[in-house]
């Protein structure tokens, strides 16, 4: 990260946005034009070198996205269901290949053969009836199943505007201390992966000395396999909005803002329609319902880069920065956006709130267990009977949560992928020994991670997945550390040599690659990656070892 | 500086110390065990932590046994308490394991590499014991075109290694944002610009990449990483008065290349295009190489002593005919303190005469004066350095990004950031001007008017610091009563600029806890220029912006040593140490020290100079290092001046426009081929070191003025710099401690005490002459054309 370019970026305030600027340049040929980005340079005095190193970083802003028309999904659920070579296929009718590019994971993991054309998603069986599609701007809308192992303070249905917001009343009434108080009494911990204790984040925010401070809502739900965050934005947007309100309030933050994956469309346009609901309502802008708290919220849409889910990539992004992880310290409550005191806070976490506040910090810790406590969101994928997000109180055991609620497996799988590309590949025979909480993942050597379930069918080849494992990871590694830089692409060129039969791997060497990785890792991303690798070559060692010498 | 405090302690493999505070794990280790213990690529000494190679990772632990953590240590700063393990076996397999993936996409031709032994990722691939890459071919970047597209910058990215260093030194050096990452992962690459050539991107070739780069990926034509230059000789810049030391390369008696030590306290590392890559002109072809005598027209070669002969006989005739009055000498801004001494020496001394002057007389003549006026000194109050301690700068007719790129890049740097605050008045839109908060776009030529305005604001509005103003100045009631009539309409009106605009801009410059300002020749070389000074003295005094770090008048000479220039006496009012030479006592001290008896009444400014020889006054001139017909103004008038004299000597290192027009020419020697000292714009003296012999038959520049002194009868002996500093010491006060050898690397500034102490600030508890002193001057038009 640079000092001075989050300092020159802050210059034109948070609406006129540098990388909202990139995108909209983008707009009309897939990728901004020279003049365009010739023209940001100077306009915010940056060097030529800063916009295009940005723009050359993401999916949808890089010269290589020009041309697009349609893009199919390879997220990890959808690649396990095997279905995107018939998409494919269907699409190559209506387009050229150079049309056709590749979005990772569009949330439609319940249904999988999922693509992505003219700012929609479809998926299920919408491949076969593209000419409708094309012709006739089909909706592409989904539906999946909502339900609840516990209380629903996530997934209850929407109560109305007026409901949700007093929680803000209470909170301007009886004070932000009392608001933080009923937060840190909650223990709720952050939902997106760390699980970092929300209290904690939101009191050093509030105590850094700043006047300007900004409360970031993390919507760049990049998981595959992950789309509970997606239901939030699209389902339940008033949480999450309401949510970022209090925050605001509790650290004197004046502005939030929603940083939504490109993958996502409709959360988009969900979110900037509940934002204006609440902009009518009266509960934004200038001194909120005559009291001297004062906020505004701003949609940012992201242009495809995983990397962004980690919040400082995520706040080097909304600077108009290459999304590279920064180092800690300063940590983001420090000096993040623009160098100012900043909570990034997830989705899921954000939308806590108002059940916190509503409810009583002590009810929400009365839930789960010692260390994991209320409920959290699970994605259930198509391959069980029932896909859809489940709210699940923690610590409930995995069994109940993959039987009662998702009514149990379609076929056969030998494995699920929890917690997204760093999460566990837990074997089905270790389903038992879990209940969904961070503890019980932890110490069977998994990773609840935001809880999304990939199933890995019987047939799938442990290699294969491996293989396309390792290919997200050097695909999505921001290139900034050197043992993720080059660590996950020869990992991958190892994976890819060994699954189509062309060399084996030296498995001492293959070891020494994933301690490099774990340990030497500026982020979780090339931290994280050798944890379901260890799972597969721990439980699927005899399938493993052609591909392995001594 | 150790600034360790009890309790602060923490381990470095099982032995405990104490850190400073902020220290970094890295930082620690360093202080403690020395450079190599912990090997990293991406740190550099002038960068940011950047955490991007690992291999400085070390184990930390909460106890002595407990459980450890791998970390960075360049970019985690040390708790008390923590274990820090450098070297486990799991630590140099995990460095080693790093580089390994590293040598992966990287050529293995060290042989033929520029930075064979100089290399970082060699010496770091050496200290993990890399014996082989255990790694299936893959996918690499070896093929990636090499650009030579530039005049001095080259690159080749078959050899960079992602450690972002060159992109972090052009942005938290330089601030041009010339370099970018592009791409991502794996694929993540450097790029110039939009992914142009070096050639056709905004670089400024200050080198700032090339020397940050620990590999060959970005170098120079000069190949200044490499280390067949088996001298390295330290020296001072003679292109600005920022005074930039510069590490000189050498083989065999010639310069290869030039880079900035980090250990510089002016430069820190940095300096410019000029500074690194101008330096080919020592041994340029045109060069003079022996003194030439022109007769019937035509230069011919003559011997030193011929020269010599030539020139004293004519010398002594002109001072027997026509008195001492009817010679005089310029000297040069670009040769040292010791050299201008010896000019002005001889010419008090020798000939007799107070007609000696130089540039510096002229392009900051109003700001030695100004500030003798008002605060009793002629020089910059602070230092460069205190931008890390001001909270507002207020640069006024300077383009420093252009004009002294070291100090400008600093000035960028401190603008870039939302918090400070920086005043730029300027009529043209300047690259500083671009990024600072406030630019007042004056009319040319009406910064007093604009000033007059600013200390308006700043009376009426009850923000002057009555302290200050109390405790150390005179004059500001009448400052007051005028500053309150000064009509602020016609003001406006005057220099062009919302009053609105100046009001903040004001303001802004009177609350900020500390001020400093900076100005150039867009406040002395117009008619009200000592005028505006004083206005910018009074400025600072009226908000106590005076005496501490970060505060400050601090004027941005213009070349190398104009400073010293002055200091060394080198103008017809003021001998060495500027000392009235029309006092009394000041004429009685310098005859008896130069042992002569010297002149008591002024001698010729330069324009009187040219006066004198038009009139037939002056029969004979002198100039060393100047050339006046190209940048004195009225080219004419200067050339036919020259050209009505009966003895025109020249000393030069080229025949400019003025050597043409000598009678004789005497071949001196560049910065390159002498020792000296130079006097930086902070008023810091260091030391310029030989980094060649001089060429052919030329002669260090002092050295002909002696053997000059000599030849007409004055016994001085010859040239060192040793021997002249102690010379100079006796008599110009402020010199009175320095020593050849305790100017050390950094210098010192002056005043430097007899104890050899110097001084950072000046003014600190009192002005020169106690009191400082509020003047008011109302605006005229200038007379200048604009």
């Amino acid at each position: 990260m640079s000092k001075n370019l989050s300092e020159l970026s802050f210059r034109k305030g948070i609406e006129e946005n540098l990388f909202e600027s990139m995108g909209i340049a983008a707009r009309k040929e897939g990728s901004p034009g020279k003049d365009d980005l010739n023209h940001l340079a100077q306009e915010f005095l940056i060097g030529k070198s800063s916009v295009y190193g940005a723009a050359s970083f993401y999916d949808f802003l890089k010269e290589g996205n020009k041309g697009k028309e349609v893009y199919v999904c390879n997220g990890t659920a959808c690649v396990c269901a095997g279905k995107q070579n018939q998409v494919q296929n269907a699409l190559q009718h209506h387009f050229q290949a150079e049309q056709i590019g590749h979005m990772t994971c569009l949330g439609r993991c319940h249904e999988n053969a999922a693509f992505h054309y003219q700012g929609k998603n479809y998926s299920g069986s919408a491949f076969e009836r593209l000419d409708t599609i094309i012709d006739q701007n089909d909706p592409g809308h989904d539906t999946y199943n909502v339900g609840q192992l516990g209380p629903a303070l996530l997934t209850a249905p929407f109560s109305g505007l007026e409901n949700i917001y007093t929680v803000l009343k209470s909170a301007l009434q009886n004070g932000r201390e009392w608001a933080l108080g009923e937060i840190k009494t909650s223990q709720i911990r952050g939902r997106g992966g760390a699980g970092f204790p929300m209290g904690f984040k939101l009191e050093s925010c509030q105590q850094a000395k700043s006047e300007v401070k900004f409360i970031v809502c993390n919507a760049d739900e990049g998981d595959p396999g992950a789309y509970s965050d997606r239901y939030l934005l699209e389902q339940q947007a008033h949480l999450v909005l309401s949510g970022m309100l209090v925050a605001g309030f509790i650290t004197g933050a004046e502005w939030g803002i929603l940083y939504i994956r490109a993958e996502y469309p409709e959360a988009v346009i969900q979110v900037q329609k509940a934002i204006n609901e609440v902009r009518e309502a009266g509960y934004l802008g200038r001194q909120i319902l005559g009291s001297n708290f004062s906020f505004d919220l701003k949609v940012i849409q992201a242009q495809g880069a995983y990397i962004c889910g980690e919040e400082t990539a995520l706040i080097n992004s909304i600077e108009g920065q290459r999304p590279e992880v920064r180092t800690r310290p300063p940590f983001p409550t420090q000096a993040g956006l623009f160098n100012k005191p900043t909570v990034v806070n997830n989705v899921e976490t954000l939308a806590a709130i108002p059940a916190i506040l509503r409810l009583g910090g002590a009810y929400y810790a009365s839930l789960g267990t010692e260390k994991s406590k209320g409920t959290k969101l699970v994605s259930l994928d198509s391959f069980f009977r029932k896909p859809g997000i489940y709210e699940v109180e923690m610590g409930t055991p995995l069994t109940r949560v993959f039987e009662e609620l998702g009514g149990g497996f379609r076929q056969a799988i030998k494995a699920i992928q929890i917690g997204g590309p760093l999460g566990g590949v837990v074997p089905v025979s270790k389903i038992k020994d879990l209940t969904l909480d961070y503890e019980s993942f932890s110490q069977q050597g998994f990773l609840l991670g935001h809880a999304s379930a990939v199933c890995i069918p019987q047939e799938f080849p442990m290699i294969d997945f491996l293989e396309h494992l390792m290919d997200f990871a050097q695909y999505e590694s921001c290139g900034k550390c050197f043992p993720c830089r080059l660590g996950t692409k020869r990992g991958h060129e190892m994976l890819k040599a060994a699954k189509e039969g062309q060399a084996t791997i030296a498995r001492e060497l293959f070891d020494d690659l994933l301690n490099t990785l774990q340990q030497g890792s500026l982020c979780a991303h090339g931290g994280g990656i050798p944890l379901p690798v260890r799972n597969a070559l721990q439980y699927f060692q005899e399938e493993l070892k052609p591909y392995f010498h001594s | 500086m150790s600034q360790t405090q009890p309790g602060l302690l923490a381990t470095i493999n099982g032995k405990a110390y104490s850190f400073q505070p902020g220290e970094t794990i890295l930082q620690f280790v360093r202080r403690i065990e020395g450079e190599t213990l912990i090997p990293t690529l991406c740190d550099a000494p002038n960068l940011e932590p950047f955490g991007s190679c690992r291999v400085c990772s070390v184990e930390v632990g909460l106890s002595a046994d407990g459980p450890r953590k791998t970390m960075a240590s360049c970019h985690t700063p040390v708790t008390a308490g923590y274990h820090i393990h450098t070297s486990t076996a799991a630590i140099q397999k995990l460095r080693k394991n790093i580089i390994e993936l590293v040598l992966t996409d990287h050529p293995l031709e060290c042989l033929t590499c520029e930075v064979n032994g100089n290399c970082e990722l060699q010496n770091v691939a050496a200290k993990v014991g890399i014996r082989e890459v255990r790694y299936p071919a893959g996918e690499d970047h070896l093929n990636r075109k090499k650009d030579l597209s530039h005049p001095y910058m080259r690159s080749d990215f078959s050899k960079c290694i992602n450690c972002f260093r060159c992109v972090r030194a052009c942005d938290e050096v330089q601030g041009q944002f010339v370099l970018s990452m592009a791409g991502r992962g794996f694929d993540s690459h450097i790029v110039k610009g939009q992914n142009v050539s070096f050639n056709d991107s905004d670089c400024v070739s200050c080198g700032a990449c090339a020397q940050a780069c620990p590999t060959a990926a970005i170098s120079d034509v000069f190949q200044s990483k490499s280390i067949q230059g088996e001298t390295r000789t330290r020296t001072i810049c003679n292109y600005c008065g920022v005074g930039c030391n510069l590490e000189i390369a050498t083989s065999n008696g010639e310069i290869l290349s030039i880079q900035a030590p980090f250990d510089a306290e002016v430069n820190q590392g940095h300096t410019c295009l000029k500074g690194r890559y101008a330096f080919q002109f020592y041994k340029h072809p045109d060069r003079l190489t022996d003194p030439l005598i022109k007769r019937n027209g035509v230069f011919e070669k003559a011997s030193w002593a011929e020269a010599y002969d030539y020139i004293a006989t004519r010398f002594q005739g002109y001072i027997r005919d026509f008195g001492p009055d009817s010679v005089a000498g310029i000297s040069s801004a670009r040769c040292t303190n010791e050299e201008n001494y010896l000019m002005q020496k001889f010419f008090r001394a020798v000939v007799g005469t107070n007609n000696i002057d130089g540039c510096a007389r002229v392009c900051h003549s109003p700001t030695a004066l100004g500030m003798q006026r008002t605060f009793g000194t002629g020089a910059a109050t602070n230092s460069i350095e205190d931008l890390k301690h001001t909270n507002c700068i207020l640069v006024i007719g300077a383009n420093p990004t252009s004009g002294h790129p070291v100090t400008g890049a600093k000035l960028k740097q401190f603008a870039m950031k939302s918090g400070n605050v920086s005043i730029v008045i300027d009529p043209r839109k300047t690259e500083l001007a671009r990024y600072a908060t406030y630019h007042l776009p004056v009319r040319p030529g009406t910064n007093v008017a604009v000033l007059n305005m600013m200390m308006y604001y700043i009376i009426t509005e009850g923000l002057v610091d009555q302290q200050f103003v109390e405790d150390r100045t005179n004059g500001y009631e009448e400052l007051k009563r005028q500053i309150e009539e000064v009509d602020i309409t016609e003001m406006e009106a005057v220099c062009g600029v919302d009053r609105g605009l100046v009001r903040e801009a004001a303001m802004a410059y009177a609350k900020a806890p500390n001020a400093m300002s900076f100005h150039g020749l867009g406040v002395t070389e117009h008619s009200q220029g000592t005028f505006t000074v004083v206005q910018i003295a009074d400025l600072a005094m009226l908000t106590g912006n005076i005496g501490r770090k970060g505060v400050g008048v601090n004027p941005l000479r213009g070349q190398n040593n104009v400073q010293g220039l002055a200091d060394m006496g080198v103008q017809p009012h003021q001998g060495a140490g500027y000392m009235d030479v029309t006092n009394e006592d000041v004429n009685r001290k310098y005859s008896q020290f130069y042992g002569v008896e010297v002149p008591k009444h002024i001698g010729y400014k330069i324009p009187e100079m040219f006066d004198a020889a038009l009139d037939g006054k002056l029969k004979a001139m002198w100039i060393m290092g100047e050339d006046v017909v190209q940048t004195d103004p009225n080219t004419n008038k200067v050339k036919k001046a020259l050209n009505n004299l009966d003895l025109f000597v020249v000393q030069e290192l080229f025949m400019t426009e003025t050597a043409r027009l000598a009678d004789v020419i005497l071949p001196g020697a560049s910065f390159l081929e002498k020792s000296g000292t130079f006097t930086n714009g902070e008023r810091r003296i260091q030391r310029v070191n030989k980094v060649v012999e001089p060429i052919a038959n030329s002669k260090p520049d002092g050295q002909i003025v002696i053997d000059m002194m000599n030849r007409m009868g004055y016994a001085q002996p010859d040239y060192t710099p040793e021997g002249m500093l102690t010379e100079i010491a006796q008599i110009v006060p402020f010199f009175a401690g320095v020593t050849w050898e305790n100017l050390g690397i950094n210098g010192k500034q002056w005043p430097v005490k007899a104890d050899g102490s110097d001084t950072k600030i000046l003014h600190d508890r009192s002005f020169t002459y106690g009191k400082g002193n509020f003047l008011f001057h109302s605006f005229k038009e200038s007379n200048e054309l604009v």
